[in-house]
């Protein structure tokens, strides 16, 4: 069902699917009663909902500020409105003006139609925070479409993609649904690679124990982004360090953020912890991936459900440390071409890896160029809280959500000779970039932050 | 109607509104902040914390950074409202002599009561026509135009003709009020004495614009208005401070690993004589 009245809509899971992520789909005729209920249950308990429910004062600021608004000018994708869809219903049932004023207020009724609105414009949100960032009070509308999705998952409304990568999950633990013997071979086929091409011998532990750090990466980077694995791999082995990857963890990721906060983000949560403590590991060191390294940084304190024994950093943050004390021989001249940097909304608006990535960057190209705006004003590109769907009428919306991104790519002139390289570290960026550069012929290849930091390391 | 606007209701508008106030905030208080959801760049002191939010909340920094044109209307219809509400607090009480009590300035009550008067028509002036402003805008700027809700042009309309009706009284003596008068009846209220026999009371001005003011704090608890706190509610949960922890891979030497030339094969470690 990729439209329901004209909205577009992202392709569901089935019922079956629903169930192995643990969800049972709610039929349609009790919908509406059934999300009033969770609704009423979900605002009694956080207040970053609550309060973007009740402090908008409508000025209009954030609209020209989303890029969703900005690529498909649909008035439902200005973020306002966007909470509007949600606000509209909690108006109406759950505060006094709006039972009194109705629609004066913008209080209206639950309905069926409602919960599909959400469905379309709450999965077109890419969760960047940037109406947040704008908002003259702060009003962080991805708290809002966090928990339209929670609703619509307890509903049984989910995305076929999200559901599918929850599962795989559930089952191997990481998003592609590739197994140990998979991951072993595949790591195996990178120490190759690298030997061939930069000469060097690295090695790729797995549930090496007592390893004084375990790595997680992206599990994307074992297929689409190998460099960026490569890259990883280089660094540990350059600075010596007593690292591995454990094959129950081998994501990054985590979509319980992005749709089910209560149990599959918890589920992974206590997976990854549950790993670095078999392994006795030291500290957890975390790959290229924006919304997984927010629901790591900022939601393991408050999902761990024990004391939580193991620092966490991103690899940048440990790459950067690194640079600035002057300990990494690195030659800028092995990344020649033009490079601008699109920062992750994850990592620049909520985990502060704004200037670490900067140092990195400068340190390993020769020609950087900054696009605008940049840092945590920067805008998503479009992909951002997985909404990577590929049947026809998504896809299309993908265009137009990274449109924005496209003319800042393009301002930047880096692409003008076809060589131009857009550093995006972040595997859904990533995912979304590669074929929207390509959409919006921008002459420029999408590559990660590790993977340029690998290639610079002077190793003699 | 003077023994109903003038006696009655401002007991009952003073209790609904702080009562109404407080269920509001107590609603907030309930929920929790579940999760850390602070924005980054983050704040790293509290110090910087009281910068961040101080900048949103008096100088209005982010509408400033990305929306200059309504950086100006709305922070210019804020202060005069605030140098309003001020004015009407400390005009009444001082009775326009407030400047004159500055030690050290030679101010005379005179000239006090007519920079008082001044101020008061200044920012009464330009208060009515920022709000004619932002009406003006939420009617013509398309993406302004497809947030607002009726009740958002209603409240800048009932705002305007309330004011409207203040400048009516400042700027033509013959409908206006003394500040004494006000006070009087103020202090009466407070000391719940009779006041309707008050001549204040015959001024359909002053009555109109006091029922309107009265019905606005009655109304306030349940509107937008209450983004006074609401601004305060939110920043709370998104600045907030946050410390990294510290970057540093256990137990590695780089110096040593590259002297040993890990990673470089044995052949071509051999050959360097490594
Ligand atoms: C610290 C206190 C306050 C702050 C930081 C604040 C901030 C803001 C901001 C940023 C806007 C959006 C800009 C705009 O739409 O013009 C706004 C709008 C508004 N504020 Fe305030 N405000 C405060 C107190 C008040 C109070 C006490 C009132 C009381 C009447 C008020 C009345 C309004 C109105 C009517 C609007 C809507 C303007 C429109 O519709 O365009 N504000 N405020
Ligand atoms: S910027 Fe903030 S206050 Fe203004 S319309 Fe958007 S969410 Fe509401
Ligand atoms: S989080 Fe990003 S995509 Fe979603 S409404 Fe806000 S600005 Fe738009
Ligand atoms: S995909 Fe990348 S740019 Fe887009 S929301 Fe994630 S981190 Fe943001």
């Amino acid at each position: 069902m990729p439209e329901y009245k004209g909205m577009v809509q992202p392709l569901r899971a089935t019922p079956d699917e629903m169930r192995k992520i643990f969800a049972e789909p709610v039929p349609d005729e009790q919908k509406p009663e059934k999300a009033l209920e969770y609704l009423d249950e979900i605002r009694k308990k956080f207040r970053s909902f609550v309060v973007a429910m009740e402090s908008c004062v409508k000025c209009g600021q954030c609209a020209e500020n989303c890029h969703t608004y900005l690529g498909t000018r649909d008035p439902n994708n200005i973020p306002a409105n966007r909470a509007e869809l949600i606000r509209k219903i909690y108006r109406r049932y759950f505060t006094l003006e709006g039972r009194w004023f109705g629609k004066l207020v913008g209080a209206e009724d639950i309905s069926l139609d409602v919960i599909e609105s959400w469905y379309s414009y709450f999965y077109q949100c890419s969760q960047c925070r940037r109406c947040a960032h704008v908002c003259p009070f702060g009003i962080d509308t991805c708290e809002v479409t966090f928990i339209g999705r929670q609703l619509l998952h307890w509903l049984g409304i989910t995305p076929k993609l999200h559901a599918a990568v929850g599962g795989a999950m559930e089952k191997v633990g990481n998003h592609t649904g590739l197994p140990k013997p998979g991951i072993i071979d595949t790591l195996e086929f990178m120490s190759e690679e690298i030997m061939d091409e930069f000469g060097v011998e690295v090695e790729f532990p797995v549930d090496k124990p007592d390893s004084d750090i375990i790595y997680i990466p992206s599990s994307a980077d074992f297929l689409l982004n190998p460099y960026t694995l490569m890259g990883a791999g280089m660094f540990f082995t350059y600075i010596g360090a007593n690292w591995c990857i454990p094959s129950t963890v081998t994501e990054a990721g985590n979509f319980g953020l992005l749709f089910d906060q209560y149990y599959t983000q918890r589920g992974n949560v206590n997976r990854l912890l549950n790993a670095a403590h078999e392994l006795n590991a030291k500290k957890i060191v975390w790959g290229e991936c924006g919304h997984g390294w927010r629901a790591a940084k900022m939601y393991v304190p408050s999902m761990a459900d024990r004391p939580v024994r193991w620092p966490l950093t991103h690899v940048h943050d440990e790459a950067a440390e690194l640079i600035r004390k002057g300990e990494l021989k690195l030659n800028p001249e092995n990344n020649p071409y033009p490079t601008t940097l699109h920062d992750p909304c994850n990592y620049v608006r909520a985990c502060g890896l704004n200037d670490n990535m900067r140092t990195i960057i400068k340190a390993v190209t020769v020609d950087f160029r900054e696009m605008t705006p940049k840092g945590e004003d920067n805008f998503c590109c479009g992909g951002g809280s997985g909404i990577l769907f590929d049947d026809p009428e998504m896809y299309q919306r993908r265009i137009q959500l990274s449109q924005k991104k496209a003319d800042q790519v393009r301002a930047t002139g880096i692409g003008k000779d076809g060589h131009g390289i857009l550093c995006a570290p972040c595997s859904i960026c990533k995912a979304q970039l590669y074929p929207m550069v390509e959409e919006h012929d921008l002459g420029v290849e999408v590559k990660g932050l590790v993977d340029l930091l690998g290639k610079a390391l002077v190793w003699k | 109607m003077k023994l109903l606007i003038g006696q009655i209701l401002p007991y009952i508008t003073v209790t609904l509104f702080t009562l109404g106030v407080l269920y509001r905030l107590g609603r907030w208080v309930g929920p929790r902040i579940v999760h850390n959801i602070t924005l980054s760049p983050w704040p790293k002191t509290n110090t910087e914390v009281a910068i961040r939010v101080g900048s949103e909340a008096f100088l209005f920094r982010n509408l400033f950074r990305f929306d200059k044109a309504l950086w100006v209307g709305a922070i210019m219809m804020h202060l005069a409202l605030l140098n309003i509400i001020g004015g009407h607090v400390v005009g009444f009480g001082f009775l326009g002599e407030q400047f004159a009590l500055i030690p050290g300035l030679g101010i005379t009550p005179e000239l006090s009561t007519e920079m008082s008067d001044m101020l008061g028509t200044v920012f009464g002036i330009l208060l009515f026509v920022t709000l004619l402003y932002l009406l003006f805008r939420r009617l013509t700027i398309p993406h302004v135009k497809l947030v607002s809700k009726p009740s958002d042009n209603m409240w800048l309309i009932y705002l305007i003709v309330l004011v409207g009706v203040g400048n009516i009284m400042r700027l033509f003596h013959d409908f206006g009020v003394g500040y004494e008068q006000v006070r009087d009846y103020i202090v009466a209220l407070a000391l719940f004495q009779p006041v309707t026999h008050m001549e204040l009371l015959s001024n359909g001005f002053f009555l109109t614009h006091y029922l309107l003011v009265q019905i606005l704090l009655i109304v306030f608890p349940y509107s937008k208005l209450m983004h006074l706190f609401g601004m305060f509610a939110e920043r709370w949960i998104v600045n907030r401070v946050y410390k990294d922890p510290a970057p540093g891979i256990p137990n590695i030497d780089v110096a040593a690993a590259r002297k040993a030339g890990i990673g470089i094969p044995s052949d071509d470690a051999a050959e360097e004589g490594v």
